[in-house]
């Protein structure tokens, strides 16, 4: 079921670059726009400006305003232009600049475009993509700063991937183009600059595979987007103590891999999961509860989860460190889980 | 107002309190005064009078529970409360109808529906435990109340389960290990799977034996064990937590008891309470102790305590052991209230009603083995008092008198001194103190 590892993927692609997160997205977008005409872009300040983050610089000279359209400030309003035009066989990405405006477009999320293909009995589909962002400690305060993976996960009709590579963000976003449900598409905005190995030309990654990230036999350490490289860092300071973590990459909430995190549990008997948003009925309480049901005559623990605190997130930079699952925390959370004798 | 029992300070350095045993149920009647419960401290075990009329609405603190001292562990409102707060814990008298609801102004008796009655009858339950959500006891109200006895007895069991993760349990299955044979490391003190393996691992080479040149220590074979009382378990804590802990060093010496024994005589002539030997050595060591307040003071955490008043504690042998009830300000006390005092708190400790008050406060304690015929011992102090003074019997000894030999009533005494608030020398000058007034008690009166 697991993908191999960033760098040894896809051995029939010959040619392997770097690329940064920001330009793996970019990438993905453009040959899914070459490839079907049906595709385009919709947000604010996606054209000329590219986005804040830059992401889909060079995108409008390629496919012109009526691809990537610029879109007035109503968060509601394009979604709903896109949640119509989906309906009618385009294949809309939406941007909304930060995952914290989720709210504002969850009644075109969540009441339309989850239900129509429900409610018409399957004779309308919404082969849309909101792209969006989550991610803490950019200092950009309570409003802007939030992981609110859990809102969509929660409702029915939605898809919702969460790369952590270069890699994976262009292979899940290829998928979820061509998925003809709704996919909500999050990427760590403190990952645009990330750099991986990601093959020259397609590749797509299903939605619903999880990735073993790091092989191990002591404790699983599941995390999400950005969690993923706090967990690799700390299975790489647990190896020096002698504890072998395992990492596991869900890369969707759903579809879920319930098999891959189960498995990865009945062999190590502990496990942690990680995800930046709110630990109170997030992302980990669903994981932990999969696991927890699966894997339960296998753990030799509770199964743990670490979450960002029930605060909203402070623009303080010395609070808002503290408020998100650090490598520290979670290395002495492994430590005390994995306590022998 | 409702009033708050709390959990006593009965000792110095006590800062817990177990209930042992509630004397009142919740929704009795109790009177200012009466036994309402017993509880155990690291001391002793005391019963807790009520400290007002009412009835007992609530118990906070159930059997077996310790709680900090000075917590709320029940609350007493008055009658009139009770009868304003229909909802609260209250049994009425005694019943005359054949089922009744508590004395609320909307009382009505209850009767069960025939369906309900076939229900309770079916499982053996009592209608008068069941109270009806209406008038009537109907199906579900007794159903209701099946369902909180399977709770009730469900959890019991979860606690009584032994604690292991999972993995440990489907291991231990797998090896047929029992896992109560193996001693967890997890949380409180849980089996892992480690635990599981490390015993199989164990286990698998032979058949367990004891090596025949290792034997089993006590090299004897026990018949049976007798499970100590409370008071004698909390002896054997109080005094091994003194011993490991406290520095005793010890001062003896030998006095000349003919004065002592001629006081004695006298004061049983003219008194109709009868003194003991004992009485005038609390008499004699009170008045001793105003002088060397040294020795009346308590070691805690690095400081050294001056207690303020001199409380004198007798080493009382009870059946369960060892009690030490307190005659308090004895300094300030005659001879004859100090012999009242005593003849009370001993009977009360050898019967077991010590109160709190009894056994609380004290700040020097006395030993006296002489009606056993112990000649000297070395005591235990009493922690976390500074001193404990051990008394031998009277007895005739060859002396030295004046240059020649003589035969005198002699009496040994030792002191046993905590080394951190009290040294040698002001040690020795106490003992010197009560070595001269037992000699020549007429110097009291100086």
């Amino acid at each position: 079921m697991s993908m191999p590892k960033p760098g040894l993927q896809n051995p029939n692609t010959a040619e392997m670059r770097e690329l940064t997160m920001s330009q793996a997205v970019n990438e993905a977008l453009a040959e899914e726009m070459r490839r079907d005409p049906t595709v385009y872009i919709i947000g604010e300040d996606v054209a000329e400006a590219g986005t804040p983050f830059k992401v889909l610089l060079g995108l409008v000279d390629e496919f012109g305003t009526d691809r990537v359209i610029d879109a007035p400030i109503s968060e509601p309003g394009f979604t709903g232009i896109a949640v119509g035009s989906a309906m009618t066989g385009m294949r809309p990405v939406v941007d909304i600049m930060f995952g914290d405006f989720l709210g504002l477009v969850m009644d075109q999320l969540a009441n339309q475009a989850a239900k129509v293909h429900y409610m018409s009995g399957g004779k309308l589909k919404v082969p849309m993509v909101l792209r969006t962002n989550l991610g803490a400690t950019r200092r950009s305060a309570a409003q802007h700063s939030q992981s609110l993976q859990a809102w969509p996960s929660h409702i029915p009709g939605l898809k919702v991937a969460l790369p952590s590579t270069p890699y994976d963000a262009k292979g899940l976003l290829k998928s979820a183009i061509r998925d003809d449900n709704p996919v909500v598409f999050m990427e760590d905005k403190l990952m645009y600059q990330f750099k991986g190995p990601v093959p020259n030309g397609d590749y797509t990654i299903p939605l619903g595979v999880a990735d073993i990230k790091r092989e191990g036999t002591d404790i699983t350490l599941v995390g999400t987007s950005s969690m993923v490289h706090v967990a690799l860092d700390v299975a790489e300071k647990l190896q020096e103590i002698g504890i072998s973590a395992e990492v596991i990459d869900p890369r969707t909430t759903y579809p879920l891999d319930k098999d891959t995190l189960i498995e990865s549990a009945k062999k190590t008997g502990h496990v942690i999961v990680i995800d930046e948003g709110y630990e109170r009925y997030g992302v980990t309480a669903e994981l932990a509860s999969v696991i927890a049901d699966g894997a339960f005559y296998y753990l030799d623990a509770p199964v743990k989860r670490m979450g960002a605190m029930d605060v909203p997130v402070p623009f303080s930079p010395v609070l808002e460190d503290q408020t998100v699952p650090t490598p520290d925390s979670v290395f002495e959370m492994a430590k005390k889980l994995c306590a022998r004798k | 107002m409702p009033t708050n029992v709390i959990m006593p300070v009965l000792g110095m350095s006590q800062d817990k309190g177990r209930v042992v045993h509630w004397l009142k149920a919740e929704g009795e009647k109790v009177r200012a005064g009466e036994m309402l419960l017993e509880i155990e401290t690291d001391k002793a075990v005391a019963e807790i009078e009520s400290p007002a009329d009412g009835i007992l609405s609530r118990i906070l603190t159930q059997e077996g529970e310790e709680v900090p001292v000075t917590q709320v562990i029940a609350v007493i409102i008055s009658e009139d409360e009770a009868s304003r707060q229909p909802s609260a814990t209250i049994k009425s008298e005694p019943v005359t109808q054949p089922v009744k609801v508590p004395s609320t102004p909307e009382a009505r008796p209850v009767v069960p529906s025939p369906l309900a009655a076939r229900i309770a009858a079916e499982h053996n339950i009592d209608l008068q435990e069941i109270k009806p959500d209406g008038g009537r006891i109907q199906k579900s109200d007794v159903l209701n109340y099946l369902s909180t006895i399977k709770t009730v007895k469900e959890t019991a069991g979860f606690e009584a389960r032994l604690k292991a993760s999972p993995k440990a349990r489907r291991l231990a299955a797998e090896h047929r290990i029992d896992l109560a044979q193996i001693t967890g490391s997890g949380p409180e003190g849980a089996v892992l799977a480690d635990d599981v393996l490390t015993a199989a691992a164990g286990l698998s080479p032979a058949v367990p034996s004891i090596p025949e040149d290792k034997p089993v220590t006590p090299n004897v074979l026990l018949q049976e064990y007798a499970t100590p009382g409370t008071i004698w378990r909390l002896m054997a804590e109080h005094t091994t937590k003194t011993w490991t802990t406290t520095p005793h060093f010890y001062l003896q010496r030998n006095v000349n008891a003919s004065r002592l024994l001629a006081w004695h005589k006298l004061v049983n002539e003219n008194t109709a309470e009868k003194i003991t030997i004992t009485d005038l050595l609390v008499f004699i060591v009170a008045r001793s102790l105003i002088k060397h307040p040294r020795l009346n003071t308590v070691w805690q955490d690095g400081r050294i305590g001056l207690t303020g008043e001199i409380n004198i504690g007798l080493a009382t042998a009870v059946e369960d052991g060892l009690v030490v009830p307190v005659i308090h300000r004895a300094d300030q006390l005659t001879l004859s209230v100090i012999a009242a005092r005593r003849k009370e708190i001993v009977s009360r400790a050898q019967s077991g009603k010590l109160r709190p008050n009894d056994i609380s406060g004290g700040t020097f304690t006395i030993s006296n083995l002489g009606m056993y015929s112990v000649d000297t011992f070395l005591p235990i102090i009493n922690s976390p008092q500074a001193a404990i003074l051990a008394v031998g019997r009277i007895a005739e000894q060859v002396v030295p008198v004046n240059g020649s030999v003589g035969i005198q009533p002699m009496m040994n005494l030792v002191g046993a001194f905590d080394h951190r608030a009290v040294d040698g020398a002001r040690g020795a000058q106490f003992l010197k103190t009560l070595a001269e007034i037992i000699e020549e008690p007429i110097i009291l009166l100086k």
